[in-house]
């Protein structure tokens, strides 16, 4: 049936968590890939009949015409459901650049969930955020929250080194260390999952 | 108008809001809350973020004197939260401005009032994020496809207009929140009728749904929007709240 695939990958996606990136299912889209040049060679085999008969290809209105159409419909639904599903993984993908960091690595159970040039594209995206940044010279992926206090208690939950340089000292980030940081440096390993905020 | 003593005289709060609303916090506050709530970009604040840049090195350097010359430790962490929550109001507003660029990239791109209300990085920035979306979807899916049907953001090359998912536009029919300086309200001048009437909040938020689309209206009358007289009428006719 017409356009089924493309449906069931389109739901696929639907159905997943908001926010969360599904394995990218390669198989489904390489086979709606292919229905789109079925369809293709149909409807250039059904126009090709036409013209052959000397029938205007807009206008003459017999099934030949409408079969055409029919083709080419389910071809642009098809192009749709593919776009539409590389588009929507490609905000989430965006949307982790902002929370985790641009190019840090990505924990692996994020990164097996990319399809093949997702990883380049969530890195070009990292890099260009990163070149605004530097030509403001001011960095917008931080103090993502309102600040309450400037200086927030952490946890080290990792095993981090010691010697990691903050803006107003340099830390030992040992594991279960707790620390007294600023807000802004602490950020970017709490949304990592590396430290966590220890409050009341 | 009577007023009781050691209270403030109508006028007198306006001069004290007319001076507070002229600093570039209190500036830097209301251009990060409409660009909040407006679902379209807005010009960009240039010479604003320009200034608050400067101020906010100005604070961080009085900061670190302070630190240093061993200042009373409450007040440096005073200074401090003052200086956190400036930083934060003016990342966050780039950062709700870099975030509608993603989201309408194509869409900014192509219209020119859009396209005009970007800084110089904006614009860069929206070049780079369209370059590596059109690659992105290149490879994956348009290379791909037949030919006749490989544009971005044309369905196939017999559309008449650009009619993609990826060039849609921001979607006006939403509530809208309007605050402060809500003078007129269903042709009253409230202005005239203080005393008269129970004096209406006039710092409450107005949640108000459109009847149809609509620009973003700068009640304050700082900005005009095109096609509009009068505010008046634009209130009139377009909330029903």
């Amino acid at each position: 049936m017409h356009g089924r695939k493309a449906y069931e990958l389109v739901k696929e996606f639907a159905s997943g968590e908001k926010g969360h990136l599904k394995i990218f299912n390669n198989e489904l889209f390489e086979r709606v890939i292919e229905e789109c040049n079925e369809h293709h060679n149909a409807l250039q085999s059904l126009i090709r009949k036409m013209q052959e008969e000397g029938l205007e290809v807009q206008t003459a209105k017999n099934a030949d015409h409408y079969g055409a159409l029919v083709h080419h419909l389910s071809l642009t639904r098809n192009k749709r459901c593919l776009m539409a599903y590389m588009y929507n993984r490609a905000e989430i993908i965006r949307d982790l650049a902002w929370k985790v960091g641009l190019l840090h690595e990505l924990p692996s159970e994020i990164q097996e969930k990319f399809g093949d040039s997702e990883e380049q594209y969530f890195k070009d995206h990292s890099k260009s955020l990163k070149l605004y940044m530097s030509q403001l010279s001011l960095d917008v992926n931080v103090d993502m929250v309102p600040p309450k206090d400037p200086y927030i208690k952490v946890r080290v939950l990792e095993d981090l080194g010691s010697g990691i340089i903050l803006s107003d000292k340099s830390a030992n980030f040992a594991r279960h260390s707790m620390h007294f940081l600023k807000r802004t440096d602490a950020e970017q390993y709490i949304a990592r999952g590396l430290m966590e905020e220890l409050t009341g | 108008m009577a007023s009781s003593a050691g209270e403030w005289s109508a006028e007198q709060i306006d001069d004290y809001e007319a001076l507070i609303s002229t600093t570039d916090v209190e500036l830097l506050k209301k251009a990060w809350r409409n660009e909040k709530a407006s679902p379209e970009i807005l010009p960009f604040e240039e010479a604003l973020v320009k200034r608050a840049k400067e101020q906010i090195q100005l604070m961080e350097e009085t900061v670190d004197d302070f630190e240093e010359s061993g200042h009373d430790p409450l007040i440096v962490s005073l200074y401090q939260m003052d200086l956190d929550r400036v930083q934060f109001l003016l990342r966050s507003y780039l950062r709700v401005r870099l975030q509608k660029i993603e989201k309408f990239m194509f869409y900014i791109w192509k219209t020119d009032t859009y396209r005009n209300r970007l800084s110089i990085e904006e614009e860069k920035f929206t070049e780079r994020c369209i370059r590596d979306m059109g690659k992105h979807l290149e490879e994956t899916v348009l290379s791909k496809m037949p030919d006749n049907y490989q544009s971005v953001l044309k369905q196939s090359v017999i559309s008449e207009e650009d009619d993609m998912v990826a060039s849609r536009k921001p979607c006006f029919n939403a509530s809208l929140f309007l605050k402060d300086h809500v003078q007129y309200i269903w042709g009253y001048d409230l202005q005239n009728m203080r005393g008269k009437f129970p004096e209406p909040q006039l710092d409450t938020f107005v949640v108000a749904k459109c009847e149809r689309t609509t620009r973003p209206l700068y009640l304050d009358g700082s900005r005009q929007s095109a096609g509009f007289d009068s505010r008046q009428v634009a209130i009139r006719t377009l909330f029903t709240v």
